[in-house]
């Protein structure tokens, strides 16, 4: 393959191009058909790719050769067309990746350059494949990266165009699975830490809606996963679950500190909106959590993969009690209104932590829980939870099924799992865990001591 | 510090959000029950906050895992009673309708497990068996554990509240619900005799159902619709039928006769009777078990009682539906949704179009004409060519109905040849009639009174006048206590009616002419006479057709006084025509005749020259009547001629006589009757009363009366001969034997 780089040499930016592309379809066709395990691109090739696709300089004694705006689009048109015609599964994926696997040279910032426009046009016209492709190269590269994709085409389709929201709408349908990639990438990216990285409301409304009508996008990637182990360390979490957790915790908090900013933009109406749609996003979140006790048992994963990081968990809960002390500090009086979000925030991170770990998505015990909470302030539902069950039932009405609610009565056996789980159990921990977090300062918490921080009713 | 406390906790802050925030206080829950999975009070929250939203699919899965988890707590049976009401019931309201989605969204084993839960729970047995019933029209499969036995709860039911009717709730239920689940379900064996007990059961409901007399409440004035028993209109506007204990919605039975039809169809099908196994119509099905019977004798043991079976079963059914066609016609009043405006009832009666015929021509035939009827159906008949020849067959009597006046002749005719070739076809061997009085004894048809009018009817028919007179005098004798029965408008007197009428022209046929007129005169007493001025045209249509007929035919004449008068008329005229052409003299009978003749002149005329011929042989004639109750101008005429020296001096004493009257004076005569007699004197001129033939100024009063007679000339005839019939009725009735 590296022989056609004198042919391609005397040919204008485009048609050289062009020609590389026609190429590289017939090389990797072969290389496909060749039956060679794993079936590797070769290095000769991957510089032809960044010589007279990306353009990057060679050497110093070349000089970049550069495209016009409408020589890329050109281009773009035809990698569009090219992906699309492409039937082979394989061979589009390998191509993809030749063209956009980070190398870790100077290429690669052209490179993730036209990888965004080559995105963000397919999301324009519907170029599934291309975006099947996409939310593979989401899966495999550093978060890094993939937080910058995600910036580009948020900018694009939220910020840049205004109106253009429903096209980025449609691509849950046409590409679940890059959509799920990019809930992922932009829960990753916005941390709600600063008013730059709260998500626009018109990307926060997609969201809401999309998994409000279909819970399970959140899990696609996950769903499809052979989970061998084999991801990228550095690379984004396999479900967005963790960052639409911090989402929906912080967001009380986040907007209320957004609220005191004078209403410049009036972006006020839409913020007020943020309230309800946070509320359902938590909701639908708690919703995916008790599906997951099936899918997990259907892997055999059941306890032994945590889609909620114990660590990631840890740094939110730092997060809000620094913000919270914050709020406490600011707002001397502590108006009603102040105090009601930060429960609110402290009912939610409850919530999430109670429902995530009874389904499975969080496994550590109560301890370690009580251990990452201890700096944050009183709420009667976090002490519920903190505490868990009492398991004295005193209830004469209601049977003592607690433990196994399906072995008692189960005379139907398909019936869909129950979302309660012996996960629940209290102060066992679910599964060997593998660590009990010694990094967390140890809170002085007294198992002997009747709880006092049960809710005064 | 007790779970039930965190639990109230948990449950009071969701209850606290839902208004504001749903999601939020969804989100409770669900943390709630991650923390308290065996808590009932927090699912049941969720489940209400789902089922408040009318969300169909959330609602119905937390329904489901109450179900499972909670199968013991009362609420949840409150809940699933208040679903199974509303998938019983045909309310359309919004919420109703969300509860029957809800139901179905649970899965199948579960709504089964439901509705057998919810069955049990039911004290009521027509709840417990609308419930069993969804139950079972839902899962075909349930109807092998349960069908028989729901079927029999009902029939059991029916039995021990004492139902009136077999068209009952219970019986609805049973007949068209449960039973097509039961016999079309083809994984059950039932044995051959519980099905045609149920068949039976079945077939008793329908008839039930479509001979159903009119509700007290109908208004009669208000319905218009049209009288075809299967058009939907029965079920619409006043004629709202409603059996006690159901709906008005499922008080309604769709086309009952082909309903019964369909059953019956499987019911043959499974009981290996013989014959095509496709739906047929009630025409085959009476062709089919014709020829069955003929094998009957050759039959034995079960081949022969299954075969018995099935004869008697099918013909019955033909039998009563025939039979029901023919009186909803000929008396429509006595069933609801049957149109009784469209016209009124109709009597089976002895056709006397032939009165007018010469008498030597009829005298032969008519003495014996009732023994010979008897003899056999077959017997010669000289027939016109007209169109009904056909219906006849070649055997039995004409009916003769006036066609423009009963639309349906035809359909009427058919139905009631069928139900008695059906009936006869019953009693063609000995097996079959006791089968069949079997099941008329379970049914009760005595008590059936559409039934017993077609009896009458068929026996009239066939020319058994005696008994046909007996089963008259009972009817009537059933009639009578009923005032609840009659209607505005004055339905019960033409009934009433109806049944005189009837038993007249039996008498008649008997050859019991005083009877016959005793009881028609007790009718027409009643009735107004109609206009005279009438087209005379169908009437006439009619006589000239029959001119031939010999006195065997019958009638089916309208119950009017237009219709009722003239056939009073002709009556009369037939019971004194024989009398007064005998050889010995009997002037009385002959001027009856006379005066009776004047009716539809000028068919009468031929009898009118042989009266005269015999007056001339007489040479004299007396009938004081005369010129009380003779307008006929041509008579006028031809008796004034008769004492001219050209007319043969006949002596004619036709001045009233109060002579006579005192010579013989009759105690039957009351002093009403005498009185009536004195005026029709005072209009003469008494002072001119005659004597016979003794007065010299006869001459000069019969001049005077004749004149004063022409000038009358323009009278209602009706009104003339029904004054006759008023004034006249004792002597009319005491000169006939």
């Amino acid at each position: 393959m590296g022989d056609i780089r004198q042919s391609l040499l005397p040919r204008d930016v485009l048609s050289a191009a062009k020609e590389l592309l026609y190429h590289l379809d017939i090389y990797i066709c072969n290389l496909v058909q060749s039956g060679r395990q794993p079936p590797q691109v070769d290095s000769k090739t991957l510089e032809l790719v960044e010589e007279f696709i990306l353009h990057a300089p060679k050497d110093r004694n070349t000089p970049a050769r550069r495209m016009s705006a409408l020589q890329e689009l050109q281009l773009l048109e035809i990698m569009c067309s090219c992906f699309q015609e492409q039937s082979r599964d394989t061979v589009r994926q390998l191509m993809f990746s030749a063209l956009f696997s980070l190398q870790g040279n100077q290429a690669d910032e052209s490179r993730m350059a036209l990888l965004s426009k080559l995105v963000s046009m397919a999301i324009a016209v519907g170029r599934v494949p291309i975006l099947e492709c996409a939310a593979t190269w989401l899966q495999r590269t550093h978060r890094v990266y993939c937080v910058r994709l995600a910036q580009v085409l948020v900018d694009d389709y939220c910020s840049m165009v205004p109106g253009s929201g429903p096209t980025l709408q449609n691509i849950h349908s046409a590409s679940p699975r890059f959509c799920c990639q990019f809930i992922t990438a932009v829960t990753t990216l916005y941390d709600l830490t600063s008013e730059e990285l709260t998500p626009p409301s018109e990307l926060l409304q997609m969201i809401v809606s999309w998994i409000q009508d279909d819970p399970r996008l959140v899990l696609i990637t996950f769903l499809n996963t052979p989970l061998s182990g084999s991801q990228p360390i550095s690379s984004l979490e396999v479900t967005p679950l963790g960052g639409l957790v911090r989402w929906c915790v912080k967001a009380p908090l986040a907007y209320r500190r957004d609220k005191k900013l004078p209403l410049t933009n009036g972006t006020s109406e839409s913020e007020t909106e943020a309230g309800p749609l946070f509320s359902a996003l938590h909701l639908s979140v708690l919703q995916v959590f008790m599906l997951l006790p099936n899918i997990l048992n259907e892997k055999g994963l059941f306890g032994r993969l945590a889609l909620l990081q114990m660590e990631s968990l840890a740094t939110l809960t730092s997060d809000l009690s620094r913000l919270l002390d914050q709020a406490d500090k600011h707002t001397h009086t502590s108006s009603a209104d102040t105090q009601a979000l930060s429960q609110l925030t402290l009912d939610r991170l409850a919530q999430a932590l109670q429902v995530a770990m009874a389904n499975g998505a969080l496994l550590c015990a109560r301890e370690d829980l009580r251990a990452i909470c201890s700096r944050l302030p009183h709420n009667n539902l976090l002490q519920l939870v903190l505490s868990g069950p009492v398991m004295y039932y005193n209830n004469i009405h209601t049977p003592p099924l607690a433990f196994s609610p399906h072995a008692a009565h189960s005379p139907i056996a398909s019936h869909p799992p129950h979302p309660a789980h012996p996960a629940h159990a209290p102060h066992t921990p679910l599964a060997a865990h593998p660590s009990s977090h010694p990094q967390y300062p140890a809170q002085p918490f007294m198992t002997g001591m009747p709880f006092p921080f049960r809710p005064s009713h | 510090m007790s779970a039930q406390k965190d639990c109230e906790f948990l449950v009071k802050r969701a209850r606290e959000l839902v208004s504001d925030d749903p999601c939020a206080a969804k989100a409770w829950l669900i943390t709630a029950r991650t923390l308290y999975p065996a808590d009932f009070n927090i699912q049941y929250e969720m489940y209400i906050i789902e089922r408040n939203a009318e969300r169909t699919a959330s609602a119905g899965r937390l329904l489901y895992d109450m179900f499972i988890n909670f199968p013991d707590q009362p609420i949840v049976w409150r809940e699933i009673s208040v679903i199974t009401a509303a998938l019983r019931s045909d309310s359309q309201d919004k919420h109703a309708q969300f509860l029957r989605g809800l139901f179905e969204t649970l899965p199948g084993r579960v709504q089964c497990e439901m509705l057998l839960k919810a069955t049990e729970q039911c004290f009521n047995t027509l709840e417990k068996a609308e419930m069993l019933l969804l139950l079972l029209k839902r899962f075909p499969e349930s109807v092998v554990q349960h069908g028989v036995n729901l079927g029999e709860t009902l029939l059991e039911a029916e039995a021990s509240e004492n139902v009136e009717t077999p068209v009952n709730c219970f019986r609805k239920l049973f007949v068209c619900d449960v039973l097509p689940l039961v016999v079309n379900n083809m994984d059950m064996r039932l044995p051959a005799s519980l099905m045609q007990k149920y068949m039976l059961k079945a077939a008793e409901f329908y008839i039930g159902y479509v001979t159903r007399g009119p509700s007290p409440d109908v208004q009669i004035q208000g319905s218009q619709e049209g009288g075809s028993l299967k058009s939907p209109s029965v079920s619409r506007g006043s004629q709202r039928y409603v059996i006690d204990g159901l709906s008005e919605k499922s008080s309604v039975v769709a086309e009952p006769w082909e309903r019964l039809l369909d059953i019956l169809a499987v019911v043959g099908a499974r009981c290996e009777w013989q014959g095509d196994k496709g739906q047929r119509s009630y025409m085959d099905m009476l062709q089919r078990v014709k020829e069955l019977c003929h094998y009957l004798p050759g039959l034995e043991g079960d081949t022969r009682s299954r075969c018995c079976s099935q004869v008697v079963i099918c013909a019955a059914l033909v039998l009563f539906r025939s039979a029901f066609l023919y009186v909803s016609s000929v008396q429509p009043a006595l069933f609801q949704g049957v149109n009784a405006l469209s016209s009124g009832p109709w009597i089976l009666v002895e056709d006397l179009s032939s009165v007018y015929n010469d008498v030597e021509v009829e005298r032969g035939a008519m003495k014996h004409a009732h023994k010979k009827r008897k003899l056999a159906d077959g017997r010669e008949k000289t027939m016109s060519s007209d169109d009904e020849e056909g219906l006849g067959k070649g055997r039995g009597r004409h009916i003769l109905v006036n066609k423009t006046e009963m639309p349906s002749w035809s359909e009427t005719l058919d139905s009631f040849r069928t139900a008695r070739e059906s009936w006869d076809l019953l009693h063609s061997h000995d097996g079959l009639e006791t089968e069949f009085k079997k099941i008329c004894a379970s049914w009760k048809t005595d008590s059936w009174l559409w039934f017993r009018i077609f009896l009458t009817d068929m026996i009239i028919y066939q020319g058994q006048y005696r008994k046909a007179l007996s089963s008259l005098h009972q009817m009537a004798a059933v009639q009578q206590p009923q005032p609840g029965q009659q209607s505005p408008s004055g339905q019960a007197s033409l009934e009433h009616h109806r049944a005189l009428i009837q038993q007249a022209s039996c008498h008649y046929a008997l050859g019991e002419y005083r009877m016959a007129c005793e009881k028609l005169l007790d009718v027409v007493g009643g009735l107004v006479p109609p206009n005279q001025v009438q087209t005379k045209t169908p009437e006439d249509q009619g006589r000239v057709k029959t001119k031939t007929r010999k006195g065997n035919d019958l009638r089916l004449l309208p119950c009017t006084s237009k219709a009722v008068l003239p056939f009073c008329l002709q009556l009369m005229l037939a019971c004194f025509k024989l009398r007064a052409f005998t050889d010995s003299r009997d002037d009385l009978s002959l001027g009856h005749v006379v005066v009776l003749l004047q009716h539809d002149w000028p068919q009468g005329e031929m009898l009118f020259l042989k009266a005269v011929d015999k007056i001339i042989q007489q040479g004299s004639f007396q009938y004081e009547n005369f010129f009380n109750y003779v307008t006929n101008i041509d008579m006028l005429e031809e008796f004034a001629y008769l004492r001219t020296p050209e007319g043969g001096r006949i002596q004619l004493e036709l001045l009233p006589n109060q002579g006579m009257l005192i010579k013989n004076p009759s105690p039957a005569l009351g002093v009403e009757l005498n009185t009536l007699l004195l005026q029709g004197v005072q209009t003469m001129d008494r002072h001119h009363t005659v004597t016979r033939g003794i007065t010299k100024g006869v001459k000069e009063d019969f001049r005077l009366a004749m004149e004063r007679q022409v000038s009358r000339c323009g009278e209602n005839l009706f009104s003339v001969l029904h004054r006759f019939c008023i004034n006249e009725k004792i002597i009319i009735i005491q000169s006939l034997p």
